[in-house]
């Protein structure tokens, strides 16, 4: 009697099920052979390469979702790929007893969770919601309600966070500001920041072993990861780069005059860690100078740069070209 | 802002029936109408998952799942009054853990918001971070976002919203002029390092949307708030449009589109024009693009109307002749 196909999340579920139950595990045949969704096209002393292929695909699935497929090999017979066996050990799988979440913590987190909109960053929060939602914590609406949003738009960022995640090397090629072609680079990503709205990759130069920041809208090709793999400390390295940018940010002074009662007044005033001098200048820390120049340059005549002089050459310059643009 | 979810691919179904059988063993007996509200989702999602639950299992010491192998329902409760009671668990007794990924979006996701009022008590956000960390599968993916410090104004807004009264301030608006305006906070929005409040403007009557930067002088009125976000409507975009709108060519580099923002539409049309993309943008007044054109030079310009050409050209001539005044 032919049965009706078993649905992808069914044959999913019964493979957990059953990898969670065998403290031993089970070979890929056992697999094969009895679990739901896939005996139903198991054939017995035949051609299963589909199936295996299918097994395999899950395998990658179900370890994207943090559940921990683990591989064993048997002790007499190592190497022999017929009798590694596959499990899921418990007290990896499950969330630890002693970590729970407030009705607070659940609405932070609910928050959290919205500030991703696009691509696998907003599905991997919704979930990680639906997980938090497993412990039945109820949520606290909060008095105010937030849209809160970050962007990722480009297209490096996906590419970069998997041979993060993977821990390989990756290729690509940068235009540095102010010169008309791009290097290629070679390193070892080792975390992805926002800083100021705009996302830097943090990476280590395997052959220098320096350290160093790219802005992530300046990598003008498609990242080419490698098959090479790196064995850096990552665990701060998030905040190691936040650290670093933010230094920068500190040290980096410019000196502007805003019109009062303008646009460039108002705002430019409200940025974090703009002050007023006695004289009635502004002083704003910055990060990157020609960012820094694309956004005064949106001010038109409501904002004067005094210095750095390079500053303001950047500024005059993009003014010029766009009355060229415009004549 | 509640938007359709995409449709469910078998890795999300996967997660959330390994999310659900605990939440249902913590309630010995639950409504569908109740499990929906907390996972947020169609009851129908419920049923079709507590069908699936209730037949499956493991393939048990026969390896033929058994009955005693597989989960199982109150059925008549669950056809007759859609209320869910398992009456039998296999291999599953606790919430699945984070993905590395899952845990890392949350924790950016915070990092974002810890310059919320909501987020004002430091040391219980990481606590909270540090329970995701612990909660996850793996290391989390080094990813990090700086701490928006938001304004002072966010703690007036929620106050307003708290104490039910509505909010007073200056508003420079993109033309440069300056005017009180009288609100109803609505929602709190943010894209990257902007931040927004969106409310009911009691000068206007209509719902209208402020740049947090461009308020001054906030003050909270006595009179009380006549409308609740519960009330208003609001649309899916920042920017309010009208049917006064001009039309407007601009010709971009395509890395550049995502610069644009909201102005370009994700169903804009883009024309290939030589190496460039040429789209059709909607503008109440060539203010705010004379601004942004500005910001992109080289990147962005306009091609037409001859107005906004002029309009872009003399916001940069203007500047330029301050410069060259030696200011």
């Amino acid at each position: 009697m032919p049965e009706a196909k078993v649905p992808n999340e069914e044959r999913l579920f019964s493979l957990v099920l059953a990898l969670l139950s065998s403290e031993a595990g089970l070979t890929k045949s056992e697999i094969l052979s009895t679990v739901q969704g896939y005996r139903q096209r198991f054939v017995h002393s035949g051609d299963n390469g589909n199936l295996e292929r299918q097994f395999e695909r899950d395998k990658d699935d179900v370890r994207e979702l943090g559940v921990p497929l683990e591989t064993i090999e048997s002790p007499e017979q190592a190497g022999n790929n017929h009798n590694l066996r596959y499990r899921i050990p418990r007290a990896d799988y499950e969330l630890p007893d002693d970590i729970s979440f407030s009705a607070e913590e659940s609405t932070l987190l609910g928050l959290a969770s919205m500030v991703w909109r696009e691509g696998s960053l907003s599905e991997e929060s919704r979930r990680a919601i639906v997980k938090l939602r497993s412990l039945g914590i109820a949520t606290a609406e909060p008095v105010l309600s937030y849209a809160p949003q970050v962007r990722v738009r480009e297209e490096s960022f996906e590419p970069l966070r998997a041979a993060l995640d993977k821990r390989v090397l990756v290729n690509f090629e940068y235009l540095k500001p102010g010169e008309q072609d791009s290097t290629q680079r070679t390193v070892a990503p080792l975390a992805l920041v926002q800083h100021q709205g705009r996302w830097h990759l943090y990476a280590k130069n395997p052959s220098t072993d320096q350290f160093k920041t790219f802005l992530l809208r300046r990598i003008v090709n498609p990242v080419r990861p490698s098959k090479k793999t790196f064995d850096y400390a990552t665990d701060d390295a998030a905040a190691r780069a936040l650290a670093e940018l933010e230094e920068v940010w500190q040290t980096n002074l410019a000196v502007l005059r805003a019109e009062p009662g303008t646009d460039a007044a108002t705002r430019l005033c409200k940025r974090r860690g703009a002050s007023t001098t006695t004289s009635g200048e502004l002083q704003l820390h910055f990060t990157d100078l020609n960012i820094l120049a694309d956004d005064l340059a949106s001010f038109g005549p409501e904002v004067v740069v005094i210095s750095p002089a390079e500053l303001r050459s950047a500024v005059i310059e993009r003014l010029t070209r766009t009355v060229a643009d415009h004549g | 802002m509640v938007k359709k979810s995409p449709p469910l691919r078998a890795q999300d179904k996967l997660v959330f029936l390994l999310a659900l059988v605990p939440y249902l063993m913590d309630h010995t007996r639950v409504s569908v109408a109740d499990t929906a509200a907390h996972f947020g989702v169609p009851e129908q999602q419920i049923r079709d998952a507590v069908r699936l639950i209730a037949v499956s299992g493991i393939p048990g010491e026969t390896a033929t799942y058994q009955d005693s192998d597989l989960f199982d329902i109150a059925w008549d409760d669950f056809e007759d009054n859609d209320q869910i009671v398992l009456t039998h668990l296999v291999a599953i007794d606790d919430s699945p853990r984070f993905s590395a990924r899952e845990a890392s979006a949350l924790i950016a996701g915070l990092q974002y918001l810890s310059g919320l009022p909501e987020h004002s008590d430091r040391a219980a956000i990481a606590t909270l971070m540090s329970k995701l960390s612990r909660g996850a599968s793996a290391e989390p993916t080094a990813m990090g976002v700086e701490s928006n410090e938001v304004d002072e104004t966010l703690a007036l807004i929620r106050e307003s919203v708290a104490a039910g009264r509505q909010l007073e301030f200056d508003y420079r608006n993109s033309r440069g002029e300056s005017e009180r305006r009288r609100i109803d906070p609505l929602r709190i929005e943010s894209v990257d390092a902007d931040w927004y409040v969106r409310g009911w403007c009691h000068s206007r009557e209509d719902v209208r949307t402020f740049r947090l930067d461009r308020i001054t002088q906030p003050t909270l009125t006595l009179e009380p708030i006549t409308h609740s976000a519960a009330d208003v409507s609001l649309p899916e975009t920042l920017f309010d449009s009208s049917p006064e709108d001009v039309e407007v060519l601009i010709e971009v580099v395509p890395s550049a589109i995502a610069l644009l923002g909201d102005y370009v539409s994700d169903t804009a049309r883009l024309e290939p024009h030589g190496d460039r993309v040429r789209t059709t943008v909607l503008v109440p007044h060539f203010h705010g693009l004379k601004r942004l054109i500005a910001s992109l030079p080289g990147v962005a310009s306009v091609v037409s109307p001859p107005e906004a050409r002029a309009a872009v050209s003399d916001w940069a001539q203007s500047a330029v002749d301050r410069y060259a005044a030696g200011q």
